[in-house]
């Protein structure tokens, strides 16, 4: 095995959405990458301030989408003019009018398992543990607490100059991550 | 310059553009032209004059029809989006009494476009004549002249309430503290008159469209009229602010998320729009009566199929992807380019509803059908673009304005 | 975006002086503390409904669907009445959750929670009747497209087919939106309780939520999509229940505007229902605070539009019954107003049309007493609509040797009473265990919250 560290990361607490940001902005200056913000509700610019944009749920749910519209016509068309014509009022197998509200659902079913199946996808869930549960005071993350925290993994961590560095953006506290 | 220092600033500086003069006198001459040549071909063809000029008609007229509901509505809303063109509804709502006066030449043109006209097909028809008591010369020019009535007096009293609003605050846009009654009393005015929109557009669908297939009927006409309306009015104001956003004063007023709420709404209307047409059809196919499967029948055979092939494309399909995404939406352009097709396809859902009972066998365009258009549209592009001319291009009394203008 | 919510005219959503943590802390604590003595009471009401419904149900599986009242020519009756009103029920919660959150339309934030619940609850109500109605509801499953030992497939032309795709998908896509919803309250309790077993509980629901950027910013994401899936959703579900009528060709049934006026039928009833929950919820648990008077006026305004739009489908549809000619239906609109079914006619007109004209007044608009009889009206008035639409075009169309009657029996009604104590049950155990207004959602519109923008 690689040696894995021992301590996952530092993490700093904060007092305000507005102090997070603004943490995250000068670690993120100051060439920190593996590092996550973490907040009791969504801050966009928390995001931002990490250095990402765009999300890939939307392209998931599109492609989830038209899967979900082929197959549902795709269905009908089978069963109706394939595998069991039947003739409905003289209308032709294909009866496209008739086709459309199964299709639509089928789209939108598809669209929203892509949407939910790919948030946890991306967002690697679920996963029961993780370090930063480790520290105590992180429970106060999903109440009205901002953390951030930055990696041993990261290229420029260094248990004393990152500490100091966090200390330098005026946390309340600051704990090590165990891992 | 950022929109704080927009929020100082006053009436004077909402002045609309001295190039809307230019607009205005070009389009009174391109539809004065358009009018000599429709009086030529009525000369020529007085029942093809008067089919084309119907549909001119109601193209023109949802456009300014359909501004009137949108103005309702943004008044019971009381969103951001309506503030930024209040201006532009208001405008055309003013034209309404000059399309009242443009719907006079229908009248001498009844016998020609509608069967319950013609009192010798309505002795030969058992159902028309149980339907004469509602389809009648009088009664259908007395109703016609009250929808124009009820539209005309909300509209008015609407904008001039608007107008008042602009007085109490002096020209300024965060100047003398405002009467909030006055909004509030705007929204009294609107919550009726967006009833009787709804009430009147739909028999006036009836009475204008829909009755000219005999034999037909479908309690969603109006409903899919009204949607219509919506798309048209839509699709209009997107190109005026498309306009109106090139140049100053409002090339700074107007931001990206402006035009993302109207590519949200504009979407939003396209897909009620499918709706309304798609559960007409459903619904239709599915019962298979000879009353509205006749309907469809004529209309999805030969060149008719052809044309509702490319509606589906252009009225639903495209539109729906384009507008799908979100930076179209922010893209005035981009934006534009899809409102213009819709109006395209506004005319064609038009034309798709009234001419097959004239050509049953598909679509026999006549040159008449573009120069009553034009005579039609540049008369009321020109009235419309005075009237415009005739305010400043933002509502400076409204208290959401500010608010409107950092959205 | 700019604060919608703290001009002068429009009073705040939330009472001033609360702040993360408090807000937290009062609505998990509805969940974390001791159960009141009024709960067990109200489950054990409702327990005892579920029970008769069992015994309804049990009774119909051994009897056959012959105990209720439907027969020949009237085979669809409460059943499906039941159903189409469950239903309905439900799409306020979609609406409110969904709609508005497109709109962006903040004052949901404190209703969508329980709202989505009630839609989830309802449509599983919603569900059961078509089942029970199957004649042998064992073999349920027919009604989905599996390559089957006996070659069939269903007949996708029929209405009813599209009807399990509508429903089934409309429960799916309705319980991913509640449950994506909950995941970071979830984690709240997770991290609030301290109850051991509790906490595992919630923390495997909460599949580890930590609430970093990543997490919020894929499910903000996710969360918007769901919306815009489940808004055309819930207006095609209510449109296909419409297109089982509109497919055929009886009169009172075969009408194009079916799909949007049962549309907003469907709103109109359930907005209704999240009154009827809403306004004795706030009271028994003092959220004032959070459920406003503002959020009860908007719901009456809701209310007020759809029952007009309800009232309109009325009106267009007979006035076209008379322009159309057509015997049939023209004898359709004089029976339901003066044939036997007269007095559920003239009710729902009473309560559907009538009844909220009232909301007309700010002063009815503001009493949540007056908004909660105004409600239970609109209840039963949307009930009796379904009735009348489906009983009067039944027992009297084409054939007049074959008219009939059509009477609900004792089975009917314990059924219906039993979904109710079902849907009472399930509202009671989620209020009981689950936050039931989102708690994150409630963070967001805190001044707090606010984060300055850097100019770019």
């Amino acid at each position: 095995m690689s040696r894995a560290p021992r301590v996952y990361g530092l993490m700093a607490e904060f007092r305000s959405p507005q102090e997070l940001v603004d943490a995250t902005e000068k670690a993120h200056a100051a060439g920190y990458r593996r590092m996550d913000a973490y907040a009791p509700f969504p801050i966009e610019a928390a995001w931002e301030a990490l250095g990402h944009h765009k999300s890939r749920v939307p392209l998931l749910v599109l492609i989830g989408g038209i899967i979900g519209a082929l197959a549902g016509y795709g269905l009908q068309y089978w069963v109706a003019a394939v595998a069991y014509p039947l003739n409905i009022g003289g209308r032709p197998y294909n009866s496209w009018p008739a086709f459309i509200p199964v299709t639509f659902e089928m789209t939108v079913l598809v669209a929203g398992a892509f949407a939910v199946l790919g948030m946890l996808a991306l967002n690697g869930l679920p996963m029961p543990h993780h370090p930063v549960f480790n520290v105590e005071r992180f429970a106060l993350a999903s109440r009205d607490r901002y953390f951030l925290c930055i990696e041993a993994r990261d290229r420029k961590f260094d248990p004393v100059v990152t500490r100091n560095f966090l200390k330098s953006l005026g946390p309340t506290e600051i704990s090590e991550v165990e891992s | 310059m950022t929109t704080r220092e927009q929020a100082g600033r006053s009436a004077a500086d909402y002045a609309p553009p001295a190039a809307l003069e230019a607009i205005r006198r070009g389009a009174l001459l391109t539809g004065g032209v358009g009018a000599a040549a429709a009086i030529l071909g009525f000369v020529l063809d007085p029942a093809q004059f008067y089919r084309s000029y119907l549909i001119a008609f109601v193209f023109w007229l949802s456009i300014a029809l359909g501004c009137f509901a949108l103005s309702t509505l943004h008044h019971l809303s009381s969103g951001a989006w309506g503030l930024m063109i209040r201006r532009i509804l208001e405008a055309a709502t003013r034209t309404l009494p000059f399309l009242a006066l443009f719907f006079v030449p229908v009248i001498p043109g009844m016998r020609v476009l509608y069967h319950w006209a013609r009192p010798e097909d309505v002795a030969a028809d058992p159902h028309l004549q149980h339907q004469a008591l509602y389809l009648n010369v009088p009664f259908f020019i007395g109703r016609t002249a009250l929808y124009f009535a009820i539209w005309i007096g909300f509209a008015l009293v609407l904008d001039r309430m608007s107008r008042r609003q602009d007085r109490q605050a002096g020209g300024e846009v965060r100047g003398a503290p405002r009467d909030p009654r006055l909004t509030r009393r705007m929204q009294m005015v609107a919550a009726p008159g967006l009833i009787l929109y709804c009430l009147t557009a739909t028999f006036a669908s009836i009475d204008w469209l829909m009755s000219i297939n005999p034999h037909f009927h479908s309690s969603m006409y109006g409903v899919a009229f009204v949607g219509g309306q919506a798309v048209s009015a839509l699709a209009f104001t997107i190109l005026v602010t498309l306009w109106l956003s090139r140049r100053p004063p409002m090339d700074v007023a107007f931001r990206p998320t402006h035009f993302h709420d109207y590519g949200k709404l504009l979407f939003t209307f396209v897909v009620l729009w499918a709706y309304f047409a798609a559960s007409q059809l459903i619904i239709s196919y599915q019962g298979n009566l000879p009353m509205e499967v006749g309907y469809y029948r004529t209309r999805t055979h030969g060149g008719w199929g052809t044309l509702s092939l490319l509606i589906i494309a252009g009225h639903f399909a495209l539109p729906f992807f384009l507008l799908l995404g979100r930076d179209l939406k922010r893209h005035v352009g981009g934006l534009s380019v899809v409102a213009a097709l819709l109006l395209v396809m506004r005319w064609c859902d038009l034309y798709w509803q009234a001419a097959p009972i004239f050509s049953p066998d598909g679509p026999a365009l006549h040159w008449l059908d573009a120069a009553t258009m034009i005579a039609i549209g540049g008369l009321w592009i020109g009235l419309f673009a005075g009237q415009l001319a005739r305010r400043p291009l933002l509502p400076v009394g409204d208290p959401a304005l500010p608010e409107a203008l950092n959205a | 975006m700019t604060d919608p919510h703290a001009t002068p005219e429009r009073p705040a959503l939330i009472s001033p002086g609360y702040t993360s943590g408090t807000v937290t802390d009062k609505i998990s604590e509805v969940v974390l503390k001791k159960t009141p003595r009024w709960w067990y009471a109200g489950f054990a009401v409702a327990f005892l409904l579920v029970m008769m419904l069992l015994y309804a149900i049990a009774y119909l599986f051994a009897k056959g669907v012959g105990i209720w009242g439907v027969n020949i020519p009237v085979g669809w009756g409460w059943d499906i009445t039941n159903f189409v009103w469950w239903i309905g029920i439900g799409h306020a919660g979609t609406l409110i959750s969904a709609i508005l959150l497109l709109l962006r339309q903040h004052w949901r934030n404190s209703i969508n929670r329980f709202a989505e619940a009630m839609t989830l609850f309802a449509v599983g109500c919603a569900g059961l009747y078509p089942l029970l109605h199957l004649g042998r509801p064992w073999v349920f499953y027919w009604l989905f497209p599996y390559p089957s030992t006996m070659g069939v497939w269903p007949q996708f032309r029929s209405p009813l087919v599209w009807d399990v795709f509508a429903v089934s998908t409309y429960a799916t896509i309705s319980f991913l939106f509640w449950f994506v919803g909950l995941i970071p309250d979830l984690a709240t309790l997770r991290d609030r309780t301290k109850n051991p077993a509790a906490r595992i509980i919630y923390g495997m629901l909460a599949m580890g939520w930590r609430g970093s950027a990543r997490h919020w910013h894929n499910y903000d994401s996710a969360y918007l999509m769901l919306a815009g899936l489940a808004t055309p959703l819930v207006v095609s579900v209510h449109s296909v229940v419409s297109f089982d009528f509109a497919s055929g060709v009886l009169p009172g049934w075969h009408s194009t505007v079916f799909p949007p006026y049962f549309v907003a039928g469907a709103i109109y009833s359930g907005f209704a229902m999240v009154l009827t929950l809403a306004i004795p919820l706030r009271a028994l648990f003092g959220l004032q605070d959070f459920i406003t008077a503002r959020h009860l006026q908007n719901m009456a305004k809701v209310m007020l539009a759809t029952g007009l739009i309800v009232a309109y489908g009325y009106m267009i549809e007979f006035f076209l019954a008379w322009y159309g000619d057509d015997p049939y239906e023209v004898y359709m609109v004089a029976n339901r107003a003066l044939g036997p079914y007269a007095f559920q006619f003239w009710a729902l007109i009473a309560c559907n049309i009538l009844a909220p004209q009232f909301l007309w007044i700010k002063r009815a608009r503001s009493s949540p007493a007056f908004l909660f009889v105004i409600a239970i009206i609109v209840n039963i008035g949307m009930w009796l609509e379904r009735f009348v639409i489906i009983v009067t075009s039944l027992h009297r169309d084409f054939l007049p040797s074959s008219w009939g009657m059509y009477h609900g029996t004792i089975w009917d009604v314990a059924t219906f009473v039993g979904t109710l104590g079902l849907f009472a049950a399930l509202m009671f155990l989620f209020i009981r265990f689950l936050p039931m207004i989102s708690i994150f959602e409630m963070r967001t519109m805190l001044p707090e919250a606010k984060v300055e923008e850097e100019p770019k």
